[in-house]
């Protein structure tokens, strides 16, 4: 068993600035990342000129209704 | 030696032979053997000794804390080898007859003439409170007559672990409490038997005599605890477990102390106050603290004695922490008493180190409450808040009592929380703080000690520069306002780097983080010459924290140059890759490198295709060891959740990073392990709501960048739909909407 850890007195701050400072640039990062990928995400795509001509059975969930996407076409 | 061993089965005959001593007669010969079984229990883990031999190490230990033990030394190594067997004594303790003999011999042991032996016992109580909580309900009246003697009439060492006992209990409530939101049900695992709430009518006033045991310089002693202070933190831990219920048991004491002629009375009652501020509802504080508040300003100013002053900033601060901020239907501060509050605290900030340490202290929390509210009432006084911080560093005896520290806390905190119409002292601080960091910059020839003092003054001046730069950088008008620094300021953080000191180069990669986030694609004029720093700082092992700066920083730095930082894609790919691979490395920076790789892709596009046939396999082998994981606790959970975001981030960085690109095709091979991955990822049912919309998001990507060549294998994975369909039922709007995204995305692909 470890020994026990000393007590932080009460009066002490838990967390410190650097630590905040480090969770916050984190967070940020995080949030810009985020931004990217859905900047990256709106940018149209063409798939089309990489598909094959195999046709798909896909199901797709709409409304809680499965429907066949393709068949929809 | 044992420690190597036993795990291996090299010893077998250890225990055995060991226990063969206890019935020696020389004590000294038992006083070791004890010893060594406790040293065996510390080191080795219980599944490693069977339960036989427990049982006998148990035994023995348990004998030789018994009172009839002739020597005081062995009782003593007895106790502490108990501590260590503790973990070993499951089954024993779920056993009433054992359980009730163990908890006997403790309990006798902490009426033994010997004070460490006393103080051994409760250490093994505050252990048993921990490890057997459920075990404990029989006991509780016993161990509250003996806690409560040994606090009122014991020497300290042995008072501050009985006071340690009840902490230890609020801890395992709160923790419990925490869990099922108050609700137990039959379900839970370990119910709370509410000890504190019913110990708390006697509970209550012993911590409360403790708090009037301070010792007379405590505040300027970094390492003091005592009783005094021992029994505040205890009171603010029972406030937590019980909330409304203990203001109207403390009450009473801080309005007989609070204006006696006796200092320690004064500053007991306002401790007393003061740790009671978080667990009851604001509704139940509110009313008390309006009535207290201005007393407790004037005490502040005029109070004869800096103890009382340091427990009454304290006190204030606490009350700005809790019952000030927008998340409050009324906050104690008005737009009336503000400038009184903060004329106080500015005042306080000149007094005596450890008070004005306080002061800024509360000032901080005062600040923090204003965050996002604009027209803050401390707007028109912003230029003379930042001074009076400023005067606190200048100060000569800013280095006692952590106030330098707490000056610059408060600026950041300041500047954090600041509004647009404070924005233009915010820029003015900016050439403040750079031309204090290029004083300590041009400081030759320091003594050890000197450069210590200048390390730590130069972490804190890139702190703040960090914070300064991340809120000019946010908002278009203010960004411009940074950009005529950007220049000086990277020449200061680059010659910080010379200085070789581990915190202040995670604060300068911050910052530099900071400017990328500001200067965007303008950061490449900088990179020639930063770029041998970042690549120091991926290979900092040792400090790790600075390494997982690091790469955070080389997100950043993709984001502000995208295609223009493929020149430092080899080496940055080189290191990262090795950091990846090494077993050195702390196992928190590996998540956010596979993030960082995503950043990447997603910065150079196909370009990224010379790395595939290094980066693919490794994401592979990660996205097993993640999905085969037993999660044997919250803490293996939580890492392994935050590895497949990681992962999941890299293939999403990656499949956009090629989105449009013929090279595309590259990456159809790995298709079916990524749906693999996701696949397994839906059927564990472990993730949490960041991988969960991650991986919807991947979902997604394959089918835009790949279109029906991922689709088709889509089809064949059931649990792909049906995770999609989840994802958009769910609660989280996040989650939902990345769903929402990627049902477009496969919509898109299936139809073309």
């Amino acid at each position: 068993m470890p020994q026990p850890e000393v007590r932080r007195s009460i009066k002490r701050s838990a967390v410190s600035d650097q630590q905040r400072r480090r969770e916050l640039a984190l967070l940020r990062q995080t949030q810009q990342r985020s931004d990217s990928q859905n900047r990256a995400r709106r940018l149209a795509s063409s798939v089309f000129t990489l598909s094959s001509s195999s046709s798909s059975d896909l199901i797709l969930p709409d409304k809680g209704i499965l429907t066949r996407a393709a068949d929809s076409e | 030696i044992a420690g190597i061993e036993l795990p291996q089965k090299q010893w077998p005959e250890l225990i055995t032979s060991l226990l063969s001593n206890i019935h020696q007669l020389q004590p000294h010969v038992k006083q070791a053997t004890l010893e060594t079984l406790g040293y065996i229990c510390e080191e080795v883990s219980p599944q490693v000794v069977d339960q036989d031999q427990v049982n006998k190490i148990l035994t023995a230990v348990v004998q030789g804390m018994n009172a009839s033990e002739g020597s005081a030394d062995v009782r003593l190594a007895a106790t502490r080898a108990l501590y260590n067997a503790l973990g070993f004594s499951q089954t024993n303790f779920s056993n009433d007859m054992e359980r009730d003999y163990i908890m006997r011999v403790v309990c006798e042991a902490t009426l033994s003439p010997d004070v460490k032996i006393r103080q051994a016992a409760f250490e093994c109580l505050v252990a048993i409170s921990s490890t057997y909580y459920d075990k404990l309900a029989s006991y509780m009246q016993d161990i509250f007559n003996i806690t409560s003697k040994a606090v009122r009439e014991d020497e300290e060492p042995v008072g501050l672990q009985a006071i340690e006992f009840w902490s230890s209990i609020c801890d395992e409530e709160i923790d419990i409490l925490d869990e099922y939101g108050g609700d137990f049900t039959a379900d839970s695992d370990v119910p709370c038997y509410y000890f504190i709430k019913q110990a708390l009518p006697a509970l209550v006033p012993m911590l409360l005599e403790t708090l009037l045991k301070q010792e007379e310089d405590q505040d300027q002693d970094e390492g003091a605890w005592n009783l005094a202070m021992a029994g505040g933190t205890c009171l603010g831990l029972v406030a937590r477990t019980v909330g409304d219920d203990i203001v109207p048991l403390v009450m009473p004491f801080i309005q007989e102390n609070i204006t006696k002629p006796e200092w320690r009375q004064r500053e007991a009652a306002t401790y007393a106050f003061g740790s009671i501020l978080e667990g009851p509802s604001p509704d139940k504080l509110i009313p008390v603290v309006n009535v207290a508040l201005n007393f407790m300003l004037t005490a502040l100013m005029k109070d004869p004695n800096n103890h009382v002053k340091d427990t009454t900033a304290w006190t204030l601060g606490r009350i700005f922490e809790f019952l000030h901020g927008s998340t409050l239907e009324t906050s104690v501060i008005t737009n009336e008493n503000c400038q009184q509050i903060l004329t106080v605290l500015l005042q306080s900030m000149k007094d005596v180190p450890n008070v004005a340490e306080k002061a800024c202290g509360a000032l901080y929390f005062l600040a923090q409450g204003y965050e996002d509210s604009p027209g803050s009432p401390l707007s028109p006084y912003f230029q003379d808040i930042i001074q009076s911080l400023l005067n606190v560093t200048h100060r000569d005896d800013a280095g006692e009592s952590r106030l330098r520290t707490a000056a610059y806390e408060t600026l950041n905190e300041v500047v954090r929380t600041s509004t647009d119409e404070t924005a233009p002292v915010v820029t003015q601080l900016l050439p403040v703080i750079m031309l204090e960091l290029h004083q300590t910059l041009e400081t030759q020839k320091l003594s050890s000690d000197d450069r210590e003092k200048q390390n730590e003054l130069q972490g804190l001046l890139c702190g703040c520069l960090q914070v300064i730069i991340q809120k000019l950088g946010a908002s278009e008008t203010t960004k411009y306002a940074f950009m005529q620094y950007a220049d000086q300021i990277m020449e200061l953080f680059l010659r910080v780097f010379a200085c070789r000191n581990a915190t202040v180069h995670e604060e300068a990669m911050l910052a530099i983080g900071a400017v990328a986030y500001a200067v965007g694609g303008n950061f490449l004029k900088y990179m020639q010459g930063f770029y041998p720093y970042l690549e120091m700082g991926l290979q900092n092992f040792q400090e790790y924290q600075v390494c997982a700066i690091t790469v955070g920083v080389v997100g950043d730095l993709c984001r502000a140059l995208e295609e223009k930082i493929l020149p430092y894609c080899d080496g940055i790919m080189t290191q990262l890759l090795k950091n990846l691979s090494s077993s050195q490395l702390h196992r928190s920076v590996k998540p956010p490198i596979f993030s960082c790789l995503g950043d990447i892709a997603l910065a150079i596009g196909e370009n990224f295709e010379k790395y595939l046939i290094y980066s693919m396999p490794m994401l592979q082998s990660a996205a097993e060891l993640s999905s085969h994981a037993v999660a044997t606790d919250n803490e293996m959970l939580d890492y392994a959740n935050q590895l497949r975001n990681g992962i999941l981030e890299a293939y999403s960085g990656i499949l956009q990073g090629f989105k449009n690109c013929p090279k595309a095709q590259l990456l159809v091979p790995y298709v079916p392990h990524i749906l693999q991955f996701l696949d397994k990822l839906y059927n564990e049912k472990d993730m949490d709501d960041a991988v969960m919309k991650t991986a919807v998001g991947v979902l997604g990507d394959l089918a835009d960048t790949l279109g029906t060549h991922a689709s088709t294998l889509m089809n064949q994975s059931v649990a792909s739909i049906e995770f999609l369909e989840e994802c958009l039922s769910s609660d989280d709007p996040s989650i939902k909407e990345s769903a929402e995204w990627a049902k477009m995305a496969i919509s898109r692909a299936v139809s073309v």
